[in-house]
């Protein structure tokens, strides 16, 4: 009986999630909800494909290739860089590092969190990992303050 | 006076080896007490605690704007144990309607830092989480305790989870003492009706067999005592457990019993404590089980096998009931009480617990890291808190990724198949499969399968090539025509390109995207073998590397591990690191012992590995990885490279998006072939996988040295944008042709995917 009646709640629930699944695809907010009806992987062996060189345009009309940072994960971790940054003060650098890489997880495009790490090794005195991740940030900087510090400690 | 003196005399005479003996006996007695005392008081407090080491998966970070399925979350949640409520007001429920989700979390003790129990709403829509509230006020940043994925045990195998006596409900231990020892608190380790009752039954089946042992007699009897049924035995047994009961106070000895009394097996892994048991049968922390579940576990101590509930659940109903009877005789709970959950099934989880060995492969990778450092004794019993960087959502999607597609390509099941996930810029381990049977802890080819990797190693000499940009760009021509060497000992390799055909003049970049053997193999040999093993050891290729000739084409024997700790370098932008799985390890007490910490070194030219990246995004768009966007949304950029070896024995693809670097290996363990090519086997593991768990589209980041320019396709010359056959190719600076073609640029509204990325215009 119990049994009965918690299947019928999960279907129905199954069901809310589908709608809510079909309803965010439509609005395409998600690249990687893919459509239920995806083609069948069958693959024309590219290998021995005619190999005259055709510069396949990708017909692509808006690109949004470089997802944009999720708009709160600074909010996310900035408490995380604040307490970054006081245990670095203190001298505290493994707890510094701790947190940094945390934020680094959360946003690992962020040329800010890289800013703070390139200090924090810096302040350290490790060298080689200042150089290295002033220079990965610099792929990632925003703004000509972050990006000139970065590549101040970049060298 | 004399003759009684003399009497006395003959009488101490006639008495002393009785009084000898006697004291012999008593002496041996002692030294038999000081020994078994010693043994109690030096192992008891080490026994009550020894722990194997416990293995987490990294924690959910959640936030708003994380990227997070609510199925996903639903699967993290019951990997925890949460239990599904309408509305969650203790730790560890979750209500959920939809997106919507009410989670009262369970809290955990991170490496330095306390993660609170709290009550949270949490809404996710489109695939992200939308909404995160504690409190009815907003939330920054919340982690999930993190899912514990296995334990290194001890030989014997024994698993606990420790568990205070005043954190178990109290029915449970009272129910116990009901059950298998109602004077616990007045005895002094022993009953005398409880020896009786034993003793008469034994003389009466003329052997022993019943046990009518204490609470305190079960412990020493597990803690010291093999278990065999003697009379010595039994008596060391008595003994030990009246020194217990002198040693400790009853609190600490009940205590020590909940937390070992065996509650059965799970392969190599056996059940003890009450706490895990609540885990193993009920997927409930043990502070929240049901009366009906609380009895069944005290049931099942009297025969953990006789009464397990998945094997027997008739008798294991009918034992929970003779409990539920008896702590309603003693008091313990009321009649109404017993009566409600006698009424009750059995309350078991589906699915046995998800603990050791579902994910065999991941661990492995965690013990062989760990064994370099740790001894293995140590980690069985000191109770190390290890936290990974295993991620359960990408594992799924693996395990599932790998079955979906080989199921489909061969029903037979001759194939197998391996593969890595990565998270590139820390070079952490997220996923890892190591066979077609994912939860077989059995061979593990991700890290022991020794292949060979054919085109999966051509990336490597095209990036020494392209650290000479003097002499190499990505249009420089190539002649890709046939080629003999022959080796020192006389033998002639001639390799062949796939389709058998001479390809003549092609670009640099093409014959990477297209996979030309004959172009590679003589852009190998002009660079020299030993140039492109020096561009193998700096992307962190250790163990022999052939230096032949038809190396160029992926001679050798690598590990899927060997192609991700190299695929990892080119996707971070030229820096090799060490592949990662454990982030700290944490003592029993919770001192942060040991942090692994984040380091890499610059290897390659960043300027290089950004045009190799060029080449690598134009195999998946335009060459032999194009069947990738059958999955992938057009839009989404990932770069990869297909490899095939001989006959097709190996299938192969590696390749990254913005986050995450996959490689996958499908082949058969007799080394026969496969009929696979690259793009016709792993592809479609990996592509299955990116489609559902990258997050990242590869973003187009320029180096500082960088420059792009319109080439005329078929010479390499410069040429404007707009001509026939131009195609914008980026260069370092400087490096660019000099030869034009002389057309002028000239509108064009055309883009393709690489002017794409930029965009603008440009």
């Amino acid at each position: 009986m119990k049994h009965v009646c918690r299947s019928t709640t999960l279907e129905k629930l199954a069901k809310l999630a589908f709608a809510g699944a079909m309803l965010s695809l439509m609005a395409g907010c998600s690249i990687y909800s893919l459509p239920g009806s995806e083609p069948a992987p069958v693959e024309p062996d590219a290998q021995s494909a005619p190999s005259t060189s055709q510069p396949a345009q990708t017909p692509v009309t808006p690109t949004s290739p470089d997802v944009a940072p999720d708009p709160n994960a600074n909010n996310a971790y900035g408490a995380l860089l604040q307490q970054a940054e006081q245990a670095r003060n203190k001298g505290d650098y493994e707890r510094a590092l701790t947190l940094l890489e945390r934020a680094q997880r959360i946003d690992p495009d962020s040329g800010e969190v890289y800013l703070h790490l390139a200090r924090t090794y810096q302040a350290k005195g490790d060298l080689t990992m200042q150089h290295a991740t002033a220079e990965r940030g610099l792929l990632y900087c925003n703004g000509s303050s972050e990006c000139s510090a970065l590549r101040a400690l970049s060298r | 006076m004399k003759a009684s003196l003399v009497h006395s005399h003959a009488m101490t005479r006639t008495q002393r080896p009785f009084i000898k003996l006697f004291i012999a006996g008593l002496l041996a007695f002692a030294v038999v007490m000081i020994y078994l005392d010693a043994r109690i008081t030096s192992t008891f407090s080490e026994k009550r605690w020894e722990l194997p080491a416990k293995v987490y998966a990294r924690p959910l970070e959640l936030f708003v704007g994380a990227r997070l399925d609510a199925d996903d979350l639903a699967y993290e949640l019951s990997l925890l144990g949460y239990r599904k409520v309408r509305q969650a007001t203790q730790p560890g429920q979750v209500g959920r309607a939809v997106g919507r989700f009410d989670i009262y979390t369970q809290g955990f003790d991170f490496p330095g830092e306390r993660e609170p129990a709290r009550r949270i709403k949490l809404s996710i829509s489109g695939g992200k989480v939308a909404g995160l509230q504690s409190g009815g006020s907003g939330l920054d940043l919340l982690r999930l305790d993190p899912v514990q994925i296995g334990g290194i045990y001890p030989s014997h195998g024994e698993d606990r989870v420790l568990v205070r006596l005043k954190d178990l409900p109290e029915t449970l231990w009272r129910g116990l003492l009901a059950t298998e020892d109602q004077n616990f608190f007045s005895h002094w380790g022993f009953s005398i009706t409880g020896i009786a009752r034993a003793a008469f039954s034994n003389v009466r089946s003329g052997q022993v067999v019943a046990g009518g042992s204490t609470i305190t007699q079960q412990l020493v009897k597990n803690y010291y005592l093999t278990p065999e049924r003697t009379i010595v035995r039994k008596l060391t047994e008595l003994l030990m457990a009246m020194l217990l009961e002198l040693h400790y106070d009853k609190e600490e000895i009940l205590e020590s019993y909940v937390n070992e009394i065996y509650l059965g097996q799970q392969g190599p892994r056996a059940i003890h404590g009450f706490a895990l048991a609540a885990r193993h049968y009920f997927n409930t922390p043990v502070e929240q089980l049901g009366l009906h579940q609380q009895a069944l576990l005290v049931g099942m101590i009297k025969g953990p096998s006789l009464y397990n509930p998945r094997r027997n659940p008739e008798r294991a109903i009918q034992r929970r009931n003779v409990v539920l009877d008896l702590m309603a005789e003693q008091g313990v709970i009321s009649a109404e009480h017993a009566t409600i959950a006698r009424a009750m099934p059995l309350g078991l989880n589906a699915a046995p617990s998800s603990v050791r060995d579902t994910f065999p492969a991941f661990l492995d990778l965690v013990r062989r890291q760990l064994r370099e450092e740790y001894r293995q004794e140590d980690l069985a019993t000191l109770g190390l808190n290890i936290f990974t960087s295993f991620d359960p959502l990408l594992q799924r999607q693996l395990e599932n990724s790998t079955s979906t597609v080989l199921d489909s390509l061969d029903a037979g099941g001759e194939l197998e198949s391996a593969s890595v996930v990565t998270r590139f810029d820390t070079g952490e381990v997220a996923a890892l499969v190591g066979g077609r049977r994912v939860s077989y802890a059995g061979f593990n080819r991700a890290l022991d399968a020794r292949r060979p990797a054919g085109s999966l190693l051509k990336p490597a000499i095209y990036l020494a090539a392209l650290e000479q940009p003097e002499r190499y760009t990505l249009a420089t021509p190539l002649s890709d025509t046939k080629v003999e060497v022959t080796g020192a000992n006389g033998q002639v390799w001639e390799p062949r390109n796939f389709d058998r055909k001479e390809h003549g003049q092609v670009i640099l970049h093409t014959a990477l995207a297209k996979s030309y053997n004959l172009a590679t193999a003589r852009l190998g040999m002009n660079l020299g073998i030993d140039t492109v093993v020096d561009m193998l050891r700096r992307l962190g290729i250790r163990g022999p590397i052939p230096e032949v000739p038809a190396l160029t084409l992926g001679a050798g024997e690598y590990s899927p591990v060997a192609m991700a700790v190299m695929y990892q370098a080119i996707a971070a932008g030229g820096y090799r690191m060490p592949l990662r799985s454990i982030r700290d390890i944490v003592d029993a007490q919770g001192e942060p012992l040991r942090r692994y910490v984040l380091a890499y070194d610059r290897t390659v030219s960043i300027q290089a590995v950004h045009l190799l990246h060029y080449a690598m995004r134009e195999v998946v768009r335009e060459g032999t990885g194009r069947g990738v966007y059958r999955y992938l949304p057009a839009q989404f950029a990932v770069a990869g490279k297909t490899g095939t070896t001989n006959d097709g024995r190996d299938s192969w693809f590696a390749g990254f998006s913005g986050d995450l670097l996959t490689v996958t290996w499908i082949g058969r363990d007799d080394n026969g072939s496969t009929g696979l090519t690259g793009s016709t086997g792993a592809l479609k593991v990996w592509a299955h996988f990116m489609a559902r768990s990258a997050q990242r589209s590869l973003g187009y980041r320029m180096p500082e040295g960088i420059e792009t320019h319109w080439i005329d396709e078929p010479t390499g010359a410069l040429t404007g944008k707009g001509c026939p056959n131009a195609r914008m190719l980026p260069f370092v600076s400087g490096s660019q042709p000099v030869t034009r073609t002389g057309c002028a640029p000239q509108e064009s509204r055309i883009k393709n995917w690489f002017q794409s990325l930029f965009g603008g215009d440009e």
